[in-house]
């Protein structure tokens, strides 16, 4: 088995090393520097180099051959991470059976989506692509640098923890409970599908480790009883990678009362690094949350599209804040992802949340809960060159996305902005027909976390 | 031409105690490496070809048929991929009571299916011989995994499909599970079936394991035997390539990551955006049967072309279609796109990758159109294309040695066109497929 493992972590360096990505250089002069984690810097220069920011300071010069931008009167911000997204996932819940740990969201990527540009034009650098929350344990997800126009490989977050979906309350129960007439049917249900496949996983765990550790030894001794095979299980192999914490969680949750029962069974099997996702009602056990080290990622103001999610408030996220708790803001949504400046203004304007603070929760914070704060979520020398150029400050209503950089390379300027940005063509498709990619604004009501299982539901309500 | 009417009547009642020879003289032969010989003669008896050439002996006991120097005759058309035959996909299926966990066969793995033991009443093979084909692998229609893929003779009723070679590969697609909003189980989802296919590649290597161990240890306890993963040890052996269903690019690196991880051999089926992955593909020597369906032209581009040859008639000068520059920025790319579709062969053929013919779903009527397509539009010359649709197919298909080629000791089975292939209305005459002269008279 580690032998295996070992194969793949080099099978995955190859692949890495075959689709390295395109780095550039460009020195950004006179801005204002929001550097996140060391406040705002004035009248401040930043060095990109191949890729990687080598210097932020004043009056540096442009090594030959970098381009120079001048950025006086503007901002300059980390990329923004959009720690909740499903942005460009090719399908998005697996919805058929509560427990799907072995799908993953890195082999649901579509690189060509004309939604990667528009979110770049919105500031955003990576997000989290998402599985839907359909099910209990939903599937892995993937965490992509936006560098459109590039392969599916090519958008992957080098070095990025591994991460998983699951999903409490009303979804999967709707969905399978409700839809299917299998577990979970309940909250309770919830709770009991999560433990007995836990447990599932490590009496699997055994057996396989059993197995091939007597396969070893009749390899090796050539003689006696052979053992009876134990097949390698994906499904139950992801579930003993979150036990053994190489996977961190991100759960779809609403309630207090689901909040502390994670929070309980994952204490139980020892799992530390998780996100409660949307968590409208995260506020209620915030210093719970905080004593456990579980993080979250909310929305600023949006709730009562469903029973669980009415008992809900503006200052979710300020609340968290203020206890400690390592929150972000997401969007869920295409349209939100392009403005998720705005959301974070509103923490300000409703928690009275520093302005500082805020911006964290869609730069670090994000960053820090899909474990690639050492690489993005702030302006420091040796990170990632994933950095915004804006009009003004980018909390101002006002203000505007004006080149967005990922690894130093620019792939959204304003000042040159072509129409139809679309690189994915279908010849079959006429420009009139075609016309329709200008139709960014999603409806919010469509939750995004239940596409491709909304149909189960419906199924449900017609019998 | 009569002559040849009436002797094909009476050809399948005769058996003399040694078979009797055909012969058929006064041809145009077009060789599969795109040479022609003319006023040629063939010869073939018990379906193989006994001598071929201007200037050959006929024997005293054969057929003789004259082509009269009209007829001309290619190596019998192959389709790599084809589901003629094969029997319609289950409608109105019950809801599962654990869609989570379905049978084999409802989450679309059913491996252990042949088209030999399945083929059924199908109209296409009989229009397969009136496009010229004379051989076709066949696969059974279905899902991710819906069975073998084995290599007929064809024949105008689907009782006299003679299999050639059986389980030359197996089949494969990434479409998921069957079944509506009830009836539907897993896997559903690109992704499902990707970790779907991995868990029963998983299973098959326990129980072949399981099953060896046991051979030589009868003490231990017996292992479930199972049809479905057994038909799969083929594949995890690498003895039998997968014959894969993909298109698009990112498809395709998805397939070729299932092969980075099982190391099974591959067959690119369809494959119509192969040529970007084209230099990859030659590196891990993966063959493609391309498809030639299509997508249409844009209607635009055939205004315009039609424009263009009328007014090279007429020798006037049209009005521009006045158009945003931004709708013709997207034409731009869409002829783009289109044409990168319409080269995918040639360019694969330019980059040195194996490339054969799939029909892979295609509707025969309109091969003709597509071929005309390919050969206008691509760059392909008419030998590419025979070399494509005979020689090409049948590497591909490890039948090279006997089919693919009008040669001496080959398997007899060639059309007889009444024009050349891809002039205006060429009709296949007959079509002989294992030394058998079937009478089509160009319908």
């Amino acid at each position: 088995m580690k032998k295996l493992l070992t194969l793949c972590v080099i099978a995955v360096a190859f692949v890495v090393s075959v689709h390295a990505q395109e780095k550039g250089s460009v020195l950004i002069k006179n801005a204002t520097v929001i550097t996140v984690t060391n406040g705002d810097l004035e009248n401040t220069d930043v060095l990109i180099r191949d890729g990687i920011i080598q210097d932020i300071g004043k009056d540096l010069n442009a090594p030959r051959g970098v381009e120079t931008v001048d950025a006086s009167g503007k901002f300059v911000m980390p990329g923004i991470i959009d720690a909740h997204s499903h942005l460009n996932g090719v399908d998005i819940n697996e919805a058929r059976n509560p427990v799907t740990a072995e799908v993953t969201m890195e082999e649901s990527v579509d690189p060509n989506d004309v939604g990667i540009y528009h979110a770049l034009a919105g500031g955003a650098t990576s997000i989290h692509l998402m599985h839907g929350s359909a099910n209990v344990i939903g599937g892995q997800g993937e965490t992509l640098k936006l560098r459109y126009g590039t392969t599916q490989d090519g958008m992957k977050f080098e070095g990025a923890k591994r991460t998983i979906k699951f999903a409490l309350g009303e979804n999967p129960t709707r969905v399978h409970g409700q839809g299917n007439g299998i577990q979970p049917r309940t909250r309770m249900g919830v709770e009991q599908v999560i433990r007995n496949h836990f447990d599932e996983a490590l009496d699997y765990k055994r057996k396989r480790e059993a197995y091939l550790s007597a396969k070893a030894e009749f390899d090796r001794r050539g003689r006696g009883t052979p053992p009876v095979p134990v097949a390698e299980n994906l499904r139950y192999e992801v579930l003993n990678d979150i036990i053994e914490g190489e996977i961190y969680v991100h759960c779809h949750s609403y309630r207090a009362d689901e909040i502390l029962m994670l929070m309980r069974v994952f204490n139980d099997y020892g799992i530390k690094n998780y996100t409660f996702q949307h968590a409208n009602e995260a506020f209620k056990v915030a210093p719970e949350l905080a004593k456990n080290g579980a993080m979250t990622s909310v929305f600023s103001d949006w709730w009562a599209y469903k029973f669980e999610v009415y008992y809900s408030t503006a200052y979710n996220a300020s609340i968290l804040n203020a206890n400690g708790v390592i929150n972000s803001i997401n969007s869920d949504n295409n349209q939100l992802l392009r403005t998720l400046n705005h959301e974070a203004a509103k923490v300000v304007r409703y928690g009275d949340t520093s302005v500082n603070d805020a911006i964290k929760m869609i730069t670090l914070h994000p960053a820090i809960q899909l474990g690639i704060d050492d690489r993005v979520g702030s302006i420091e020398e040796g990170k990632d060159g994933d950095v915004v150029v804006w009009s003004g400050h980018p909390l101002s209503i006002y203000s505007m996305a004006e080149m967005t950089f990922v690894d130093g390379k620019k792939y959204f300027d304003r000042s040159n902005d072509p129409n139809d940005m679309r690189i994915d063509i279908d010849p079959g498709t006429d420009f009139e027909d075609g016309a329709n990619f200008r139709e960014i604004v999603t409806r919010r009501e469509d939750d995004a976390c239940l596409q491709d299982a909304f149909i189960l539901m419906q199924n449900n309500t017609q019998n | 031409m009569i002559a040849l009417l009436i002797l094909g009547l009476g050809v399948q009642q005769v058996y003399a105690q040694t078979t009797p020879a055909h012969a058929l003289k006064n041809v145009t032969i077009h060789n599969a490496d795109g040479s022609a010989t003319e006023s040629a003669t063939i010869i073939w008896r018990d379906g193989v070809i006994e001598a071929v050439g201007t200037n050959v002996n006929i024997p005293f006991d054969a057929y003789e048929i004259d082509g009269g120097d009209s007829l001309h005759v290619y190596p019998g058309f192959i389709d790599g991929y084809s589901i003629w035959g094969s029997p319609d996909l289950p409608s109105n299926l019950p809801d599962l009571d654990d869609p989570g966990n379905p049978p084999y066969y409802r989450s679309g793995v059913q491996p252990e299916r042949n088209p030999s033991d399945l083929l059924t009443e199908d109209k296409n093979f009989e229009t397969a011989m009136k496009a010229g084909f004379t051989t076709a692998a066949l696969y059974p229609n279905g899902y991710m995994l819906p069975g073998s893929v084995e290599i007929f003779y064809l024949s105008d009723d689907h009782e006299s499909v003679e299999l050639i070679s059986d389980k030359v590969g197996m089949a494969g697609s990434f479409e998921s599970a069957p079944g509506g909003w009830g009836s539907g189980a897993y896997p559903s989802t690109l992704m499902g079936v990707m970790a779907k296919f991995r868990q029963v590649m998983f299973d098959a290597t326990a129980l072949q394991q399981h099953i060896k161990y046991y051979s030589q240890n009868p003490e231990m306890p017996a292992p479930n035997r199972d049809q479905v993963l057994e038909a799969l040890f083929p594949v995890i052996n690498k003895e039998a390539p997968l014959y894969f269903e993909v298109d698009s690019k990112e498809n395709i690196e998805r397939l070729l990551k299932l092969q980075d991880e099982f190391g099974f051999g591959l067959v690119i089926v369809s494959g119509k955006e192969a040529y970007a992955k084209a230099d990859e593909l030659k590196r891990r020597n993966i063959p493609v049967l391309a498809s030639v369906d299509f997508t249409d032209a844009p209607e635009w581009y055939k205004d315009d072309e039609k424009k263009d040859d009328e007014s090279e008639d007429s020798e006037t000068e049209e009005v521009e279609e006045e158009i945003s520059e931004e709708e013709q920025a997207y034409r731009d790319k869409q002829l783009k796109a289109w044409k990168s579709e319409v080269s995918n062969i040639k360019n694969l053929m330019d980059a040195g990758v194996k490339v054969g013919y799939a029909s892979a779903g295609l509707d025969l009527k309109d091969l003709n159109g597509k071929i005309k397509t390919l050969l206008e539009e691509s760059g392909m010359s008419e030998q590419n294309l025979v070399q494509l649709m005979t020689r090409n197919t049948a590497d591909i298909l490890g039948i090279n040695r006997t089919h693919g080629s009008i040669i001496k000791g080959k398997n007899a089975s060639f059309s007889v066109f009444d024009k050349q292939m891809t002039e205006d209305d060429a009709k296949v005459q007959h079509n002989i497929t294992n030394g058998i002269i079937h009478e089509l008279n160009g319908e």
